[in-house]
């Protein structure tokens, strides 16, 4: 109860701070649904008169793609960005001396910085897809979708959080952050549904986190009983988003104690 | 003259602390070639899962993306820093720095902050558009010749674009997110027109010529230009134009809040 008392706390602060910056939230109001339009246009043609491709319906790929804009909206995460640069700087001293973990501290700070994503970002935008563009983008599976969702969220933030740590041994995490960010473009299924990659290649991305922050959910949302390659039914899809996400969250807190023990505060 | 060696002084130290530093200055290019070359990954893919993009084979498309991919790096080399450095003397309130310079703002800006990290996005492209070419039928020397005048004024729309995100910096303090935006309409310039409709192919040929940028100066090396595609030159140089006007005139109403 004392830990709710605390995520709400956080959450509201960082609500309230960066709603004075909603405006640049509201970016996205523009940039998602011109992402979309190109989307579809491309889908269109590609699918000219076929039924299916990659074993998804033309109806199904434009779900999906416009899922993938409002799951981004709210999933979308820096804590690595903010992590590495706390350790950069000795900022992060600050942190060990509180009564609170700080990676509970982080995710307290996402879920704030969300809520402001979800009014600002997700609502407007499945206003546009719904009203403007006439597309069907309400879950099949509402409540699987849910979880999901809030899967990839976490999943998203435990991945970030360890990428970030990578700074307690580099200082300087920039790189490496950014060659993550490319695999997890191309491996999320941001750019196009991992359903068109080769099965062999299909099957090995379940061992790796990337597609657990977007692809399965949009494929849930989408209602898509084509999930992974291996034909992965809604509940076994949640499932193994269930588990990756655990994994994440115990390797975030092996690497978070290993980390501690050579974190000396250079810079504070 | 003056300006000429000004920039090529410039130029000469951005390449000696790129030297300084290689280690970071190829990881930069490498990484900056990589998350370019996505696009093409996706056609690669389209393609062999049996589907096509309508009259275009494969290499065509992949064309028309890696010459998308050379504008970009040419331009960015050039004007890209202007966005953010520009945005970052805004919200710090030291554009004074800048003014104080005896000359133009915009020149002193581009000029002392030339980046040749994009010479590998300009390079990796360039590759691309020679193993692309190889495999079509390229339209002989009046096709290169229309590629290089489209190529230009391609590099005219990109540095535009890229002047009028740094305009907007003066007013919108801050806002990282501004490319966002830019990046969103360029897209449509990474794929043949004809899959879009008529309202957006105006649109990306009159009034913001994105088609310029990639698609025109492939489609030129092709042998299968629109004759849209030659008034399109004019929107594109007034939008340099536009870029380089809108900018001069938000430096008057720089306010210096944020010093």
């Amino acid at each position: 109860m004392h830990k709710l008392e605390e995520l709400k706390a956080v959450a509201f602060a960082t609500y309230k701070e960066w709603s004075v910056y909603r405006t640049h939230s509201m970016v996205s109001m523009f940039v998602g649904p011109i992402y979309f339009i190109v989307q579809y246009y491309i889908w269109t043609a590609v699918y000219g008169g076929a039924d299916t491709l990659a074993q998804m319906e033309l109806s199904q790929t434009i779900r999906y793609f416009g899922a993938t804009v409002l799951i981004g909206y709210l999933t979308m995460d820096f804590a690595d960005w903010n992590l590495q640069m706390l350790v950069r700087t000795g900022k992060f001293l600050t942190f060990t001396l509180r009564p609170m973990h700080h990676r509970f501290f982080a995710l307290s700070q996402k879920v704030g910085h969300r809520i402001l994503g979800f009014f600002f970002e997700f609502l407007p935008c499945l206003l546009i897809f719904t009203l403007v563009f006439r597309v069907d983008i309400i879950p099949e599976h509402l409540g699987w979708t849910a979880i999901s969702v809030v899967l990839a969220f976490l999943m998203n933030f435990y991945i970030n959080y360890c990428i970030g740590m990578t700074a307690f041994y580099l200082t300087q995490a920039n790189g490496i952050r950014v060659v993550y960010q490319l695999l997890a473009q191309v491996f999320s299924g941001a750019l196009i549904p991992l359903n068109f990659f080769p099965p062999a290649m299909q099957y090995v991305m379940m061992f790796l986190p990337f597609q657990y922050t977007n692809y399965i959910t949009a494929m849930i949302w989408t209602g898509g009983d084509n999930i992974g390659g291996i034909n992965l039914s809604v509940p076994q899809a949640v499932l193994c988003q269930g588990i990756a996400v655990i994994a994440a969250y115990l390797l975030s807190e092996v690497i978070y104690r290993i980390s501690m023990k050579r974190f000396t505060a250079v810079g504070a | 003259m003056k300006y000429i060696k000004m920039y090529l002084a410039c130029a000469h130290t951005a390449f000696s602390r790129a030297a300084a530093y290689r280690a970071d200055f190829l990881l930069g290019s490498i990484i900056t070639l990589l998350s370019n070359i996505l696009f093409p990954l996706v056609t690669v893919l389209i393609y062999t899962n049996g589907a096509t993009f309508p009259g275009w084979t494969m290499w065509e498309v992949l064309l028309i993306q890696s010459v998308y991919s050379m504008s970009t790096g040419a331009a960015a080399m050039f004007f890209y820093s202007v966005v953010w450095v520009t945005m970052e003397h805004i919200r710090e309130g030291s554009f004074e720095t800048v003014l104080l310079k005896p000359v133009s703002p915009l020149f002193f800006i581009a000029s002392s902050n030339f980046d040749p990290q994009y010479g590998g996005l300009f390079l990796g492209g360039l590759v691309l558009t020679i193993v692309s070419s190889a495999h079509t039928n390229i339209s002989g020397l009046s096709g290169i010749l229309q590629f290089i005048l489209l190529f230009t004024a391609g590099l005219a729309v990109m540095s535009g674009l890229y002047l009028v995100m740094a305009a907007i910096t003066f007013k919108w303090v801050g806002n990282a997110r501004i490319p966002e935006i830019f990046d969103s309409i360029i897209t449509f310039g990474k794929y043949p027109a004809g899959i879009f409709p008529r309202g957006i192919r105006v649109l990306s040929t009159l009034i913001v010529p994105v088609s310029v940028i990639g698609y025109f100066p492939a489609s030129a090396l092709l042998g299968r230009l629109e004759p849209m595609a030659y008034i399109s030159l004019i929107p594109c140089l007034l939008f340099l134009a536009f870029g380089i006007w809108i900018y001069n005139r938000m430096i008057k109403l720089y306010e210096g809040v944020g010093g």
